[in-house]
């Protein structure tokens, strides 16, 4: 299966001091398409997520989102592109409502002066907040629920919802599926799929390997910075794909040669 | 996931009707102004429930309920803004000093002839205010350094400042009386113009951060800064709205003290930080963000002056009124603790 190519990183690589984090990566994430991103801690999973998300600007390369070559000085213009991320440390704010957090930084003021004074069309944005995520396959009681009322697999959700709900274009899930059950991490998966089903292009980064196998179309493994295989998922076992992320494979490979 | 959790989340037992009641921090506080109210009424003979009471209680509450609601933006927002007193001092003051020396408004200048220098007193009060806001938020946003901390060296410098401008004394400028006064019999009516006008800013700053962004975003920061600034909220710069809003609203207490004194005192707003934040948290608000109504600290005001003047009232030193203090804060942050536990046993 091809994919129409949505997101693309070329030869694109970030130094902290001395320590090279990103080695050349280039990659291209389609439209419908789920890539996955696997590696060791510190193959440079989390630099290139930052790189993509542009919370961090590579020091060489090239970021092009439907062909476009664009810098992205913040992560808020990533975001305003159609880029969307989900850092497995930021979540949700749990004193305000699902709807709240589903519309946070995109609220629907109020007509008329009192709308530019920043009053907002909380009924109107809690309405459409339950449609959108019920829409993508999250049906809760009510949106106007505070999210610390949740469960962990809830939240989750919402917080992929969220993205799901605004992407325009691609969206980057950093562990998504992290300290959930068997249940509720289907359910993720779940959503992933419903997201692809959209034609939104999806960046999976997991451990869970057995996750990265059912859910993506591809596989991109990192292993101290460099990209070692890019490959169709069905070209992976658990076996051989985690002997890609150590290294076994490929030390193989270069002894073959 | 798609499940309703919400049977789970009641918490069960004898703990439930207490943890229900509890739930709701404006009832409860009702209920406590109300039996307040009702003891030292009883103990004082009947004097207590007196109009003229409730009159002295409002009028002292004036500045405070300044204060409490911009403490409470910033306690929303995760932090604390200790320079709040100090502000109240330094903003009387320099009002009174610009009235005085640069349009050579003085003390002779009373009743409505003081209209037109006291809204330029007023506006000089907030500019005040307004600065040691941004000073705060300039220590806080670019120096790094933590709200209690920065706000507490804004305390003393503003403190300082107070005392220097006024030479230690209260500048005397003009003055209505009028506006600080009843309208009407006292023992009828215990509002006056200044109460009124308390009120209006008080409702319009409860609508500003219960209805629109201000509000919401603030929240988002005292409840997440990771999430908020996820979701493309710029972080700093809210804040330094918050501190300054803080600081506008001790500047308007500050003139609130100066109207009631006629003058402008270096010391008049000497520890009204800490009724400050403990009618904020007596309301409901909590220290580690996110949480926190005006409602709830308007009632946690009423509190704290209902406890003092009753305490006044029937007889009990002053010095006994501290202590009380104390321990409606530690009471405060108890039924919180109580609360976050019931919800967490789920």
């Amino acid at each position: 299966m091809s994919f129409e190519t949505v997101y693309e990183v070329r030869n694109v690589s970030k130094r902290y001091g001395s320590v090279v984090a990103l080695d050349d990566a280039s990659l291209k994430i389609g439209a419908g398409e789920v890539v996955g991103l696997v590696g060791d801690n510190g193959a440079g999973k989390s630099t290139l997520v930052k790189v993509l998300s542009g919370a961090h600007q590579p020091d060489g390369g090239q970021i092009l989102l439907d062909g476009e070559e664009h810098v992205w000085h913040s992560p808020k213009i990533a975001l305003e592109a159609g880029v969307e991320t989900l850092y497995q440390e930021s979540g949700l704010a749990p004193h305000l409502t699902v709807a709240q957090n589903v519309f946070l930084g995109r609220e629907i003021p109020v007509k008329g002066i009192l709308g530019k004074m920043g009053f907002l069309a909380r009924k109107k944005m809690a309405a459409d907040a339950e449609a959108d995520l019920e829409r993508i396959g999250i049906a809760f009681a009510s949106s106007g629920r505070p999210v610390s009322a949740l469960s962990g697999g809830q939240r989750q959700a919402v917080a992929i919802g969220r993205s799901v709900t605004w992407a325009r274009k691609v969206i980057i899930l950093d562990e998504p599926t992290n300290h959930l059950g068997a249940r509720q991490a289907g359910e993720v998966l779940h959503i992933i799929e419903n997201a692809k089903k959209q034609g939104l292009g999806v960046v999976f980064i997991s451990h869970t390997l057995p996750h990265v196998l059912q859910v993506c179309d591809r596989i991109v493994v990192l292993r101290l910075g460099k990209i070692v295989k890019d490959a169709p998922a069905s070209f992976f076992t658990n076996e051989t794909l985690l002997g890609y992320i150590t290294g076994a494979i490929q030390t193989l490979q270069e002894d073959a040669e | 996931m798609t499940d309703s959790k919400q049977d789970q989340l009641k918490p069960a037992g004898i703990g439930a009707g207490i943890a229900k009641l509890f739930s709701n921090q404006s009832i409860l506080l009702v209920a406590v102004i109300l039996v307040l109210g009702i003891f030292f009424s009883i103990q004082s003979g009947g004097d207590f429930a007196k109009v003229m009471v409730f009159n002295n209680i409002l009028t002292d509450w004036g500045s405070i309920i300044l204060l409490a609601v911009g403490q409470t933006l910033v306690v929303i927002s995760g932090g604390i803004d200790l320079s709040v007193g100090a502000t109240v001092s330094l903003s009387s003051v320099v009002s009174a000093f610009v009235m005085m020396n640069v349009f050579k408004w003085d003390g002779t200048i009373t009743g409505d002839a003081a209209t037109v220098p006291l809204l330029v007193g007023t506006l000089i009060a907030v500019l005040t205010g307004a600065a040691v806001g941004v000073v705060n938020a300039i220590l806080i946003n670019v120096a790094k350094i933590v709200p209690f901390i920065a706000t507490l060296a804004t305390l003393s410098a503003a403190g300082g400042l107070a005392i220097i401008i006024s030479g230690g004394q209260p500048l005397q400028g003009p003055s209505n009386f009028s506006l600080i006064s009843a309208f009407g019999d006292p023992r009828l009516n215990p509002f006056s113009f200044m109460i009124i006008a308390v009120i209006v800013v008080v409702v319009i700053a409860g609508l500003f951060i219960h209805k629109a962004k201000l509000g919401l975003y603030t929240y988002a920061i005292g409840s997440n800064t990771f999430a908020a600034r996820g979701a493309g909220i710029n972080v700093e710069r809210h804040l330094t709205k918050v501190y300054v809003l803080s600081g506008v609203f001790a500047g308007l207490g500050g003139m609130y003290s100066y109207i009631r004194l006629g003058a402008g005192s270096p010391t008049s707003g000497s520890g009204m930080e800490l009724y400050a934040i403990a009618a904020t948290v007596i309301g409901g608000a909590s220290l580690m963000g996110g949480v926190g109504r005006i409602l709830g600290t308007v009632l946690g005001t009423l509190v704290l002056y209902t406890v003092q003047s009753g305490l006044l009232m029937i007889n009990v030193s002053p010095d006994w009124k501290q202590i009380v203090v104390a321990i409606l804060i530690a009471g405060a942050v108890a039924v919180q603790g109580f609360k976050f536990t019931s919800k967490r046993s789920k």
